[in-house]
């Protein structure tokens, strides 16, 4: 019996009918091959290296390389010598050995690239600190009518108070009822001043004394010099008397270095330098005219005074920079007043608004002018040994960083400060910041050399913080700078010496051009004027010999064209011509039966000269038609004594076949300047 | 049989960034080294493998991971599939770092 059972089930209960197909090929990924990350991949090390341990063999292979009985020199017994050692079987055994461990060796070496340069696609990071500068604080004038700052002075007890001068210059313009005060800030404080200073008369500059945190001096507008106590109020302590003082605006007092520690000194636009005693101030102790004429001193002639300088460590000495540029480094102990005013530098065309010697280096001072700083030596006199470019803007005041000795600070009218750091960057300051909108009128750094305070022309002074590589003094700060002054000064004097051989030499050649009349003085045109017809006449010979080679004309009407020529040429280039020189000394040396070859070698020194002797050789030697050398040939040497021999030789036969008057013109023809020059080259 | 269901779907979108996210979770900014290759690739199958079956979808997958350390050579690969293009799909993700590629992909195929 066939049991048959039949299972059914509908499609559609099976599930989704599988309809497979082929997808066809499908990218998954490409990553192309990439030279840079090749190039960038470092294999991992293959082995480890190993300690090393060394011995030490000595070996001489002169000797004990080879046996002794073959000689090293002869080529073919040491090839058979090798050739028989290789096939040693405990050579090719030693060798399997050591190859090994040297292939490891090798393979040490080869895992790193040992001259790989690290870090090399990194950017250099600059070296030098970035230098900043902050605004700390800001202390305003408190009258009503803003007055420009004048004068900063700090004060020498760690520089914990400010004294700050208001004056306003403007001659009978100010009005009327501006004030005369000047105050006295502390540093902590700018809402308030300190102590205020009051006189009828303003003052422009008030110093704080170097000993004494409490006396200050002053200079009046009113060409007085007045010394203040700040335990006294607002009056002053003493007031010099009008007629003993100044005639114009004291712009300068500095306290000198002296044994009571009272006297001071004070300089004007009047021309005038007064020493004054605090104790005495009825009269000055010592007046200096700055006159430099050395037969009697003359206030009218006085050259104003706009800015002073003292170095504390030098104390005889001091330096003044008048309104006129010039820069007097003097010393009080010298007898006559030339004797005092030992040294000019003629710094600037305008006012020297500001000088300081370097305190680390005081031969080397600065001077601020016009629209430039210049840094001087005292060996230099006549030009500064380093300088800055001309700002746009009008210089006001500057001075030395106290203790980074390459910094000092500028400021301008256009309200901003530069910093140049000269060990950095002489170019560009490294640090220019806007202050204020206004002119900056007077700047004094703290003796810390981080604060700088900067006063401008609304009365506003204000406190400048720079960054620390501004104000400490690096390592070898020193000695650099030490160097950069002398090899700046060094170069200063060669220049000078050479400018002043020069104008020597320039000085001794005007006399002697002026005595050899005005033929050389007019030397250029004539020389145009010569060139031309020169090169006019050599035209002509040239056509002329295209003419003669084609046609062969007479002899004889060609010799006569070619004297002609030949003599005009000298003539002509003789009023100055430089060409001629050598044509007319090689036809005199050759009139004159010496040897032609001098006059070559003369001409050889100058091409122009050759040519030129070549082409009137060229004339000349077919003046004398026999002459042994074509003219073409002659005309066409390229070597300039060749030529001129040719030229020489040439120059002779017309000489002599002219007649005579010619050549003694031509012999006449180089002026002695001229063959002065000729033999100089 | 056509209303292919959004579940019963391989969505690619979907996968690449389960994909992506399992590689950043076990390679992540390591550099290459060979020692851990082996573990790395494993267990990046292994971590897809569960996220994808955690979908609860009607797949099979296969899943296959391929670490390339970068040393500037190529790298070409390719696939070829018998299947049902309409609910079938395969997803391929590169993911690279500094030193490696890692090249991922999965083909999910519907039950």
């Amino acid at each position: 019996m066939e049991v048959e059972y039949v299972y059914t089930k509908k499609r559609n209960e099976f599930g989704r009918q599988c309809l497979f197909a082929e997808s066809g090929t499908k990218l998954l990924e490409n990553i192309p091959p990439n030279k840079d990350l090749l190039n960038q991949y470092v294999l991992e090390n293959p082995v480890n290296t190993v300690r090393a341990e060394y011995t030490q063999h000595g070996c001489n292979h002169t000797e004990g390389g080879w046996p002794r009985d073959i000689n090293i020199a002869d080529l073919e017994q040491t090839q058979r010598f090798r050739k028989k050692v290789e096939k040693d079987d405990s050579y090719i055994n030693t060798v399997l050995q050591l190859s090994n461990s040297m292939e490891f060796c090798i393979l040490q070496n080869n895992a790193f690239n040992i001259y790989e340069m690290y870090f090399d696609d990194l950017e250099p990071s600059c070296l030098v600190d970035k230098s900043s500068a902050r605004t700390v604080n800001m202390y305003r004038d408190p009258c009503p009518i803003k007055r420009p700052v004048t004068h900063v002075s700090w004060s020498p007890d760690g520089g914990s108070r400010i004294a700050v001068t208001h004056c306003n210059f403007d001659f009978q313009r100010a009005p009327p009822d501006l004030s005369t005060a000047s105050y006295i800030w502390e540093v902590e404080n700018p809402n308030k001043p300190e102590h205020t200073f009051q006189w009828p008369v303003a003052m422009s500059c008030l110093e704080y004394s170097p000993k004494d945190p409490h006396s200050l001096v002053s200079g009046l507008l009113s060409g007085q010099v007045a010394c203040w106590d700040t335990r006294r109020g607002t009056d002053p302590v003493d007031v010099s008397v009008l007629e003993a003082s100044h005639r114009d605006p004291v712009h300068n007092c500095i306290w000198i270095n002296s044994k009571s520690g009272t006297e001071f000194f004070s300089s004007s636009m009047d021309g005038q330098v007064k020493w004054w005693d605090t104790r005495k101030m009825e009269e000055p102790l010592e007046t200096l005219v700055l006159d430099a004429n050395k037969d009697e001193q003359l206030l009218s002639r006085a050259m104003g005074a706009s800015s002073l300088e003292y170095e504390p460590t030098i104390p005889t000495r001091f330096m003044v920079g008048t309104e006129n540029g010039m820069v007097l480094a003097c010393n009080r102990k010298g007898k006559t007043p030339a004797e005092k005013m030992s040294m000019q530098f003629k710094a600037h065309p305008g006012p020297v608004v500001a000088l300081q010697r370097n305190p680390g280096f005081i031969k080397n001072f600065l001077s601020v002018g016009d629209w430039t700083a210049r840094i001087w030596s005292e060996d230099c006199r006549e030009s500064a040994i380093m300088w800055t470019s001309y700002h746009p803007a009008l210089l006001t005041d500057g001075c030395w960083s106290p203790t980074k000795l390459s910094v000092f600070f500028t400021t301008r009218m256009d309200g901003v400060l530069d910093v140049w750091d000269i060990l950095q960057q002489q170019r560009e300051p490294c640090l220019s910041i806007k202050v204020c909108d206004e002119a900056l009128r007077s700047m004094r750094v703290h003796e810390a050399g981080q604060l700088a305070a900067i006063g401008n022309d609304k009365g506003n002074v204000c406190l400048i913080e720079f960054s620390e590589n501004l104000a400490v003094t690096n390592k070898n700060d020193k000695t650099l700078l030490t160097h950069m002054f002398e090899r700046e000064s060094r170069r200063e004097r060669i220049l000078e010496g050479k400018s002043r051989e020069q104008r020597l030499k320039a000085k001794v050649h005007g006399s002697e051009t002026a005595v050899k009349g005005p033929k050389t003085n007019q030397s250029a045109e004539f020389r145009a004027q010569a060139e031309r017809d020169f090169f006019a006449i050599v035209n002509r010979e040239i056509q002329q010999m295209a003419q003669a080679s084609e046609s062969m004309p007479a002899p004889l009407e060609q010799a006569d064209t070619g004297e002609e020529d030949a003599a005009a040429a000298p003539r002509k280039a003789s009023s100055a011509g430089l060409p001629t020189t050598a044509g007319g000394a090689g036809s005199r040396r050759a009139s004159a039966a010496s040897d032609a070859v001098g006059g070559s070698r003369k001409a050889s020194l100058k091409p122009d000269d050759g040519a030129a002797a070549a082409a009137v050789g060229g004339g000349g030697s077919r003046a004398a038609s026999q002459s042994s050398e074509s003219p073409s040939a002659a005309a066409a040497a390229a070597g300039p004594a060749p030529a001129h021999e040719a030229a020489a030789e040439a120059g002779a036969q017309a000489g002599t076949s002219a007649s005579t008057p010619r050549p003694s013109q031509a012999e006449a023809g180089p002026s002695p300047g001229q063959s002065k020059r000729s033999s100089k080259s | 049989m056509d209303d292919v269901g959004e579940e019963s779907q391989f969505v690619v979108d979907e996968v690449s960034t389960i994909i992506k996210e399992a590689v950043e979770s076990t390679i992540g900014g390591n550099s290459y080294q060979h020692a851990k290759v082996n573990q790395w690739t494993s267990s990046i199958v292994e971590t897809l493998l569960g996220t994808l079956t955690k979908q609860q979808k009607p797949f099979k997958y296969i899943v296959t991971c391929t670490i390339m350390q970068k040393n500037g050579a190529g790298l070409h690969t390719a696939s070829s599939c018998y299947w049902d293009n309409t609910s079938d799909g395969s997803c391929t993700v590169r993911w690279e770092n500094k030193s490696m590629y890692c090249i991922v992909s999965v083909f999910g195929l519907a039950i």
